[in-house]
């Protein structure tokens, strides 16, 4: 309860990461309930195409006449669905081979690092896309797992780091003088301690998952089914969106979508930041 | 000094020689392989036999699918590193190197002249917001540059292809340079091919600018309460010479650092940027050999962002020792807290805050 407290004690004084927050929880709330509020892909009918924003339609509607602010709705589940898993996977990956290697040390610590180095060189976007682009899957998870897989290096360095030093540490070495368990060693003395690192990660660890996930429908590199972000811009980009203006909702709707949800995770994590690093709250 | 550049080498090779096995794993091996789909679908086309198809594979991956598999495998590692990497599905005449060596110059360009104008703007917006930490203009740039870093490079292009080119028509939004120019080094040419190149750079640079100068605030605001700093003003010295000297070699440290994390970034970007500006470089083949499944062509490229990466990243760690001599010894470097391989010691605790490379 104390970490809650201390949250909203820093939202309260930082304002943009309130605000980061609050539009979180929205996009969250969004992505639970939308679906059963609202519906699309039901319409069909020309007639409805590119209407201008009414109260029927408050984002205007696309090239078949099914409302734009439906469409964002129900597209978020997919996005947020697919980052998250993303961001989880990144994670457990990065904190486990971060604090294997900067614990155990040695042979594995070297071998494990100068993998992590190969994987933080290559490119990630491009490796997502090729991987993707063979695989082409339309699943959730299978996609989350190719997201991720460009994630974890930068995640593990920072973790082993910390492990490497706490590893000398006094009460480590008191845990050890005890006896405890290996499990007790990780769960209650490490990871309390690279909690930070592992809770900033994460919500980064979201926004890079989104912005390639939402990147691969953009370019058509996943398959096209159903709705999401990514697939309202390319669709609205093969319809031609960016010759005219009657589209200009219909394209720019689910970018900003995109762009706020990016930006109050990035605020977000900045509160996250001084939470756990004593330093910058005094500032 | 030679224990350094040597580990940097092999590690540059090394990565190089991983990523040629992944796509060699991922032509072959994967479910739903390249190769297993050319196969499949020259068959059925029909009228081909058993032979011809494997010839026609051969050709486009050039490797023999009736030898064992590590023969395949040698001889596709042995091809790559000769650049050979087959040739085009789509146009079967075309060898992949053809098409990357064409592409490649593009690419550079773009990402070259991106890197040096957001570098050079990140570095003078960052130092300006650390020096006046209290003054109404450097909370609002912070809040700006703060925002631009989060948002997604290519809803930056869109925006700008929509807002200035198509609209407009106040610059050129597609191609590498004008069709009525004759390429060569004639003052024509070249002005069509800067011109053509603003919009894209003007993607990379609105993005990548607001993390150079989150970074170097970062950076900056560290060294200015540092002991060397406040010295260096008691001792009178100019406030020119400990701006330059005492806070600006140090605070370039994490910069340069950075470079390396993000010349991937960068890099990887290009798909989108080249994508929508229809910009030959090899992010725009990559995706265009996705869309059509010319296998050959998507790995040629990816290969060859990769290469790019892993030598620029060679070049930037060659450059490092010069910004901070301690890398070169060992022995000041352990004095001055660092472990022997500088580079990784500065890399193990990035600013969290700084978007990772993926």
């Amino acid at each position: 309860m104390k970490f809650f407290a201390d949250l909203w004690r820093i939202c309260k004084d930082d304002k943009a990461a309130l605000v980061g927050g609050i539009v979180i929880v929205i996009y969250l709330l969004v992505a639970i309930i939308g679906p059963t509020v609202t519906q699309v892909g039901y319409v069909k009918n020309p007639n409805l195409a590119y209407l201008p924003p009414s109260l029927k339609y408050p984002l205007g509607t696309d090239f078949l006449g099914d409302s734009v602010l439906s469409e964002i709705i129900v597209g978020t589940r997919p996005i947020m669905e697919v980052g998250l898993a993303a961001a989880v996977m990144v994670v457990f990956v990065g904190v486990v081979v971060g604090l294997a290697s900067g614990y155990l040390g040695g042979a594995v610590d070297q071998v494990v690092m100068r993998i992590t180095d190969v994987f933080l060189t290559i490119p990630g976007l491009p490796l997502v896309i090729v991987i993707a682009s063979i695989i082409r899957t339309t699943n959730p998870l299978a996609l989350a797992g190719i997201l991720s897989i460009a994630g974890w290096a930068g995640l593990a360095r920072a973790v082993r780091s910390q492990a490497l030093s706490l590893r000398t540490s006094d009460f480590v070495d008191a845990a050890k003088v005890q006896g405890l368990p290996l499990r007790n060693m990780v769960a209650r003395q490490l990871l309390p301690n690279v909690g930070p690192y592992v809770a900033i990660h994460f919500l980064l660890a979201v926004t890079d998952a989104i912005y390639a996930e939402v990147g691969l429908y953009l370019l058509g590199v996943a398959p096209i089914s159903g709705t999401n972000w990514g697939i309202m811009i390319n669709l609205a980009l093969s319809q031609g969106a960016l010759y005219t203006s009657q589209s200009a909702l219909y394209l720019f709707s689910p970018m900003l979508a995109i762009v706020f949800l990016q930006v109050a995770l990035v605020y977000f994590s900045r509160a996250m930041d001084r939470l756990f690093n004593p330093r910058l709250r005094v500032q | 000094m030679v224990s350094f550049l040597v580990k940097r080498l092999v590690l540059a090779v090394v990565t190089i020689y991983i990523v040629i096995t992944l796509t060699f794993f991922m032509i072959r091996l994967m479910p739903g392989n390249a190769m297993s789909y050319l196969q499949s679908q020259l068959s059925a086309q029909g009228g081909l036999t058993t032979q011809q198809i494997a010839t026609r594979v051969q050709e486009a991956y050039g490797i023999q699918t009736t030898n064992a598999l590590w023969q395949q495998y040698l001889s596709y590692v042995g091809n790559a590193f000769r650049f050979n990497f087959g040739t085009s599905i789509i146009n079967p005449g075309q060898t992949v190197l053809s098409v990357v060596a064409g592409a490649l110059p593009w690419t550079l360009l773009i990402v070259g002249l991106a890197l040096l104008i957001s570098f050079v703007i990140g570095v003078v917006v960052g130092t300006l917001i650390a020096a006046y930490p209290q003054s109404l203009l450097s909370k609002i740039a912070t809040g700006v540059v703060s925002f631009l870093a989060a948002v997604p490079n290519y809803v930056v292009a869109l925006v700008l292809i929509y807002v200035i080119a198509d609209r407009d028509h106040l610059l050129p939004s597609s191609g590498p340079y004008s069709l009525t120019t004759t390429p060569g080094w004639n003052p024509a040419f070249i002005g069509s091919v800067l011109q053509h190149a603003i919009l894209p750079v003007l993607s990379y640079v609105i993005v990548a600018f607001g993390s150079w100068a989150l970074t170097m605030k970062g950076s900056v605001s560290t060294i200015l309460g540092a002991d060397y700093v406040r010295t260096g003003e008691a001792w009178g010295l100019s406030r020119w010479r400990v701006t330059r000297s005492y806070i600006g070699r140090n605070a370039m440290l994490p910069m340069v650092t950075n470079l390396g994390l993000s010349l991937g970034y960068m890099f990887g970007g290009s798909v989108f940027i080249e994508t929508f500006f229809v910009y030959p470089g090899l992010g725009y083949y990559l995706i265009q050999s996705v869309n059509e499944r010319d296998y050959p062509v998507m790995m040629g490229c990816f290969i060859l962002i990769t290469v790019a990466v892993v030598l620029s990243n060679l070049i930037v760690d060659l450059v490092y020792p010069l910004v901070d001599p301690r890398i070169m010894s060992p022995g000041r470097a352990k004095r001055a807290g660092l472990t022997v391989s500088g580079l990784a010691a500065e890399n193990q605790t990035p600013d969290p805050l700084e978007r990772s490379a993926a």
